[in-house]
């Protein structure tokens, strides 16, 4: 148990509460009654820690395109930075990688802080910028050794070109190179000094399916070989399918961040079960009766939302007793489309196109 | 700066430019062909010969006499028209640029001007107007004859004449002054379009922003990038030059000046790329803010004809374009053995390099704003 003073930002009052790490409690203030949350942050040793940003901020004129973040990636985790086009992925990734210089916060890779130590930083990271394309007349290889001879630590190509599956294009020049073929490269430049931290700023983007499924396994490779990855991406499905911790920005301030379960759990719907084209009109209502969120999705569908697992066989329990015939049924857990629409009320497929 | 991280940028460029039919094409090829072509076209400058057609109507002995002066005269090649063809016609089916008419009674005219002074005899010259090089100087060429004869039949004589004495030592040919003025012309091209590859494609692909992210330096990479623009200056001049020696025996004088307005020059034009590449960021429209900058500078700066072949307000234009200095400079120091002239253009030429090199370096940015 974590105690922690705060301080009302109505009436000043300072209250103290206590909670588990992680948690977040709810308070009211004693003096003027004022409703709250406090957050438990979850504790971490700093050496623990890859990457710390502290009330990051950038403004181009009157745009605040990243307003006051802070969070951590811890290392040896896939952290993914997700979010719609514009909400200040890039611009976030970018300040950490010292590429754009931040109006306001703190960022400290390793340890250092990368205003003053981004230099010794640099032999640490690897960097797979947004829709980077190499020098086009040079073959795989002679890029990954071009690039390997800018460190001084270097790590081996061979072992390099075989864990990225480049083998049989080595001798290949970038520029005819297909784009998952390209983005596979890029990953791999971004590995050449053997680095402790991999930035990739939308490795996929662009990509067919199978190319995007193929730069997921790289992702997933780097991940066993222990490598830190900071990953930003606006699709969910990459974010749900790779990420240990996920960061959900929005008009440039994170509304919301932890593992996949704990965003489904915290703003996701919980599970639907959906029943697929009822021979009865009166199901939905007797399902309804029952105790049951029975919504009717018109030809006979029907949404029900389960809380527990058991309950589905309820619900089907009931409706052989009703002698209710249904067509098929399938159960859809929430998804961080879900929760991104109910933190924003739009839909991340849809402000990204 | 690490040595290393230099050669490593260095080899890079080279591969990707042995690599690259383009550069490959104006580095080497498009010099060449300039050299051949326009060194085959001038080939024939120096002792230039034209051809004049002449219909002799009165073939009298003093018609004759006319004809042969016209012969006698080097550079004039002389066809007769038969005498009973039109002339307008005959000029018309040969598509001739000149004809001479010598009319009926020419001699007798002449005979009679001896005791009356105030007769006089013309003839008739046909030209096209469009011709207007040829035609003058066959113009010229006739009138000064004419002038000769008529100073013989009136007894007239020489009093003031000229010695003709050419500023530069006389073997020296067209090719000559042209292959330097090629030099600076092609060295400026790769320079230009270089700097904006680098400035504009690689900011598009973002090479810049992972290379910032990695140790090399920007004053490494701008200093392995210019070594190597200076690698393809003096590989292109020494292409230029060997060209100009097997296909036209020219006589180049390689010396400090030549060298240094080289290295200048690659200073200069490279840091024009890079503002061009900071204040344009497409890629496309660069090469199009670099051609429009680069090609009237190529016409007049006096890479291709003198200077002193344009109108006055284009020569004082040309002063305040570095490629004049560049062409000038390296002309004193190759062709006319002029070092104190060499000198002058070649530190102008520096000062140019100086501040466009400079301001280029400071514009020329790897972090984004």
């Amino acid at each position: 148990m974590i105690e922690k003073s705060v301080q009302c930002p109505k009436c000043q009052t300072v209250l103290v509460c206590s909670g588990e790490s992680g948690e977040v409690v709810k308070v009211k203030c004693s003096s003027c009654g004022m409703l709250g949350k406090v957050t438990f942050k979850t504790s971490i040793y700093p050496e623990e820690v890859a990457i710390e940003v502290s009330n990051l901020k950038k403004v181009y004129g009157d745009l605040v395109a990243v307003d006051s973040i802070s969070f951590y990636v811890k290392k040896g985790e896939v952290f993914a930075f997700l979010g719609p086009n514009g909400a200040g992925k890039t611009t976030t990734v970018e300040m950490i990688e010292s590429i754009r210089v931040p109006t306001a916060g703190l960022i400290k890779i390793l340890g250092k802080d990368t205003k003053t130590s981004f230099n010794e930083v640099k032999e640490k990271i690897g960097i797979l910028p947004q829709e980077f394309h190499s020098y086009e007349r040079l073959t795989v290889r002679e890029t990954l050794m071009y690039f390997s001879k800018l460190y001084e630590k270097r790590a081996d190509i061979d072992q390099i070109i075989q864990m990225m599956d480049l083998s049989e294009h080595q001798k290949m020049l970038y520029r005819n190179l297909s784009g998952g073929l390209k983005q596979r490269v890029g990953v791999a430049i971004s590995l050449v000094n053997d680095p402790e931290i991999v930035f990739l700023d939308e490795p996929t983007t662009g990509l067919d399916p199978k190319a995007r499924r193929e730069v997921w396994d790289v992702i997933a490779g780097l991940k066993k070989r222990g490598k830190t990855v900071f990953l930003t991406t606006h699709y969910m499905e990459e974010a749900e399918h790779l990420a240990d911790h996920i960061a959900i920005i929005h008009k440039g301030k994170i509304i919301a961040e932890g593992s996949l379960e704990e965003l489904v759990q915290k703003y996701g719907t919980g599970a639907v079960l959906h029943i697929k084209k009822c021979t009865n009109n009166d199901a939905t209502e007797i399902l309804k009766e029952s105790g049951f969120l029975a919504i009717s999705e018109g030809n006979g569908d029907i949404s029900i939302k389960i809380d527990y697992k058991e309950r589905v066989l309820e619900i089907l329990a009931k409706l052989r007793h009703a002698c209710i015939e249904y067509e098929s049924i399938d159960i859809r857990r929430s998804n961080l489309e879900e929760v991104f629409l109910n933190l924003t009320g739009a839909k991340l497929s849809e402000e990204t196109t | 700066m690490k040595p290393r991280i230099i050669i490593t940028d260095f080899i890079a460029s080279m591969k990707g430019w042995i690599r690259s039919r383009g550069t490959i094409f104006w580095s080497i090829v498009f010099p060449v062909m300039l050299i051949l072509i326009f060194g085959a076209i001038f080939s024939g400058t120096d002792n230039p010969t034209y051809t004049i057609y002449v219909q002799d109507l009165d073939e009298s002995s003093w018609s004759q006499n006319y004809v042969d002066t016209l012969k006698n005269i080097s550079v004039l090649e002389v066809e007769n028209i038969p005498k009973e063809i039109n002339i307008i016609e005959y000029i018309k089916e040969k598509d001739l640029r000149g004809a001479l008419l010598i009319p009926k009674g020419f001699g007798s005219k002449v005979e009679q001007s001896f005791y009356s002074p105030n007769i006089t005899v013309n003839l008739s010259f046909y030209f096209d107007p469009s011709d207007q090089g040829s035609t003058a100087v066959v113009r010229s060429i006739i009138g000064s004859s004419l002038q000769e004869s008529n100073l013989f039949l009136t007894g007239g004589r020489h009093v003031i004449g000229m010695d003709q004495v050419s500023t530069i030592t006389s073997k020296f040919k067209y090719i000559d002054f042209f292959i330097p003025g090629m030099i600076g012309f092609t060295i400026m091209q790769l320079c230009i379009y270089g700097s904006i590859e680098r400035n504009t494609k690689f900011r598009k692909d973002g090479i810049l922003r992972k290379l910032q992210t990695t140790p090399i330096t920007r004053t490494e990479w701008i200093f392995a990038k210019m070594l190597f623009m200076l690698f393809l200056s003096f590989f292109s001049t020494a292409i230029a030059v060997i060209v100009g020696i097997l296909a036209w025996s020219v006589v180049i004088n390689i010396n400090i000046w030549m060298i240094a307005i080289i290295i200048a020059n690659s200073f200069l034009f490279s840091g024009l790329g890079m503002i061009i590449g900071r204040f344009v960021k497409e890629e496309e429209t660069a090469d199009t803010a670099a051609g429009a900058i680069s090609f009237p500078m190529m016409f007049l700066a006096g890479t291709f004809f003198p200077l002193q072949q344009m109108p006055q307000f284009l020569q004082d234009f040309a002063r305040i374009l570095p490629l004049y200095y560049v062409n000038e400079g390296l002309r004193n120091s190759m062709i006319n053995l002029d070092y104190g002239k060499a000198t002058y253009f070649t530190s102008i030429v520096f000062v140019f390099a100086c501040v466009f090199f400079i301001a280029g370096v400071l514009l020329t940015k790897w972090k984004e704003d």
